[in-house]
């Protein structure tokens, strides 16, 4: 390297660093360090450090916030919903990828439109009324998983098509079924866009709120954002945010996400920025 | 099944053709062997996005409600009660106006973010993981946590007070400035990812024809300018795209922040939505969402052919 790249790149890491401060380092410390404060030192808003820490504002979420009822819907409802696309879109990608029928063209498209297309909620509820799951977390689950399939459709197979088909009608040759095809040949190969397409999906899962304040009716069904949602705005009622427990909540709503991200960071980071997802 | 679905293949897959590709997949008869792989999708997406999203051209046209079980067509009386209460336009202007600055806001910043971040190492792999975190907040909580930093008491405004005392905007509690702000969330929210598609799409671009530019005698702003935003195209399509739509559907920030406030400032399409919902009038909450169909098509699919063509050019 030439001195002036060598200045230019350490410019660029002091950049990215100060940066780093307002984007996301107090962003996040305004949420952590405010989420153990009183209530009268949290609605100050300021940075400081507590002057009396208050660890139990999250057990006042856990009690009064419902928390381990939505935590334990959220995980209910996000893990199948991403067990059921990934295992469904990778089927239906493999056979829309490889099959020249028109009817199978005409059924691609069919499940790709809901890429681009927004959901329409209002009949939504009115079909789950007429199947007598609204409000369930059923109903949710089912439309969770009708609504997300076409972006898993859509990434696999143009994963599928760039591979060529010869090791797939080798194996067909040498009397492997379709379903033993798909499990050891295609599975495999479609893992790093399923990876990076599945926390992408769990994220989006986990955090979902439209369709759950439309399609989740009581306490009882509720998801964590929705939760959060119906506390911040209990507590709101009354006086001014509590800040405190709005924030106790926030961290311990993404604690499972962030639990996650640090398993798969390196390879989700890697994968994005090699080109996982195309347009 | 299995068995016929070899012997099948294996006869099919035998006669080779001369020439390449000799990849045709078997056909005829032994196709419907497809079928089974993409039946649940299929059937999953007919049953819970496309049936309603089609069954949504009845409804916007009808009058339902939560005081009556009867649903009656009654033409366009949803959309006249909406335009003539000014619901609608409004509602309109103001999801555009949102996903415009949302869209130019999202591209600009996370283009300039994967410009710094562009070389793989371990420094940048460090800040990508790092500027990816708000990608993990759900958009409601990152509406709580930026509502927090705007308020007028709130650390921005103390930041701000460094150099001029006392001051005390309140951003979210001022129509422009609050618009302004939901959008901004709604970047800092995704910017993560669409930074790291533009990592992606920097680092396809043949170094080759970075290094020809560079002996050719341009400087960095020419080089990024005239060589690597032209050959972004695929990654700039996909960003643009997508935040454009994205923010078109804009719902979570804009009800943790303002909730359509101050007056209908921040009331998008889906706020409207909302309201009508709650107010117990479904058939004119329909008309919106089928608005909000329209705005997607209208707006999307000749923002996608321009971009389209525009890649084809570069």
């Amino acid at each position: 390297m030439t001195g002036a790249a060598r200045r230019w790149d350490a410019l660029r890491v002091v950049v990215l660093a100060v940066l780093a401060l307002p984007w996301v380092l107090i962003p996040m410390w305004l949420l952590l360090i405010n989420s153990v404060k009183p209530y009268s030192e949290a609605s100050r808003l300021d940075l400081a450090l507590p002057r009396e820490w208050r660890f139990d504002n999250f057990s006042v979420v856990f009690d009064e916030g419902n928390y381990p009822t939505a935590l334990l819907n959220s995980l209910g409802i996000a893990i199948p919903t991403l067990a059921c696309v990934l295992l469904f879109g990778s089927m239906a990608a493999w056979a829309f990828a490889r099959s020249r029928r028109l009817s199978m063209k005409v059924a691609y498209n069919l499940c790709v439109l809901s890429v681009l297309l927004p959901p329409a909620i209002l009949p939504t509820i009115y079909e789950l009324q007429v199947l007598q799951i609204d409000g369930s977390r059923l109903g949710y689950f089912l439309v969770m998983v009708g609504t997300r399939l076409g972006v898993v459709v859509f990434l696999a197979t143009g994963f599928v098509r760039a591979m060529p088909p010869d090791l797939e009608e080798a194996a067909a040759i040498d009397g492997a079924s379709k379903p033993q095809i798909f499990r050891l040949l295609i599975l495999p190969s479609l893992l790093p866009v399923l990876l990076v397409g599945g926390v992408i999906l769990i994220i989006t899962i986990w955090n979902e709120f439209l369709f759950a304040l439309f399609l989740l009716r009581g306490a009882d069904s509720a998801t964590l954002p929705l939760g959060l949602f119906r506390f911040a705005s209990a507590s709101s009622e009354v006086i001014a945010f509590r800040w405190d427990l709005v924030f106790a909540h926030v961290v311990l709503t993404s604690l499972p996400i962030v639990i996650v991200y640090l398993f798969v960071q390196r390879r989700l980071v890697q994968g994005l920025s090699e080109g996982a997802i195309k347009g | 099944m299995a068995h016929d679905t070899r012997v099948a293949a294996a006869r099919d897959g035998s006669p080779v053709p001369p020439g390449p590709p000799p990849s045709k997949p078997a056909r005829g008869r032994t196709d419907l062997w497809w079928w089974p792989f993409a039946v649940p999708a299929l059937v999953l997406t007919v049953a819970f996005f496309l049936l309603p999203f089609a069954l949504n051209g009845y409804f916007a046209f009808t009058r339902w409600t939560g005081f009556s079980s009867v649903i009656a067509f009654n033409g366009v009386e949803n959309f006249t009660n909406l335009v003539e209460s000014g619901v609608l336009l409004r509602a309109i202007r103001v999801t555009v106006t949102y996903a415009v600055i949302a869209m130019v806001m999202q591209n600009v910043i996370s283009l300039s973010l994967a410009l710094l971040m562009q070389r793989t190492g371990r420094v940048n792999s460090f800040f990508r993981a790092l500027y990816f975190l708000p990608v993990l907040i759900s958009p409601l909580a990152a509406g709580y946590i930026w509502s927090a930093i705007l308020e007028p008491g709130g650390p921005l405004n103390g930041a701000i007070g460094v150099f001029s005392s006392g001051f005390d905007y309140a951003w979210l509690g001022h129509g422009t400035s609050a618009l302004v702000s939901v959008a901004f969330i709604d970047v800092w929210k995704w910017s993560g990812i669409v930074t790291l598609v533009y990592i992606a799409g920097l680092n396809a671009i043949p170094h080759s024809l970075v290094e020809a530019a560079r002996i050719d005698g341009a400087n960095a702003w020419k080089t990024f300018w005239w060589v690597k935003f032209r050959l972004l195209a695929p990654a700039l399509t996909f960003s643009v795209v997508v935040s454009f739509l994205g923010a078109l559907n804009a719902f979570d920030i804009v009800q943790a922040t303002t909730r359509g406030g101050p007056g209908d400032a921040t009331s998008v399409l889906n706020i409207a939505l909302y309201r009508q919902y709650a107010g117990g009038f479904f058939g004119t909450a329909s008309s919106i969402s089928l608005v909000i169909t329209i705005l997607v098509i209208v707006l999307g699919v000749p923002l996608i052919a321009f971009l389209r063509r525009r890649e084809v050019e570069a």
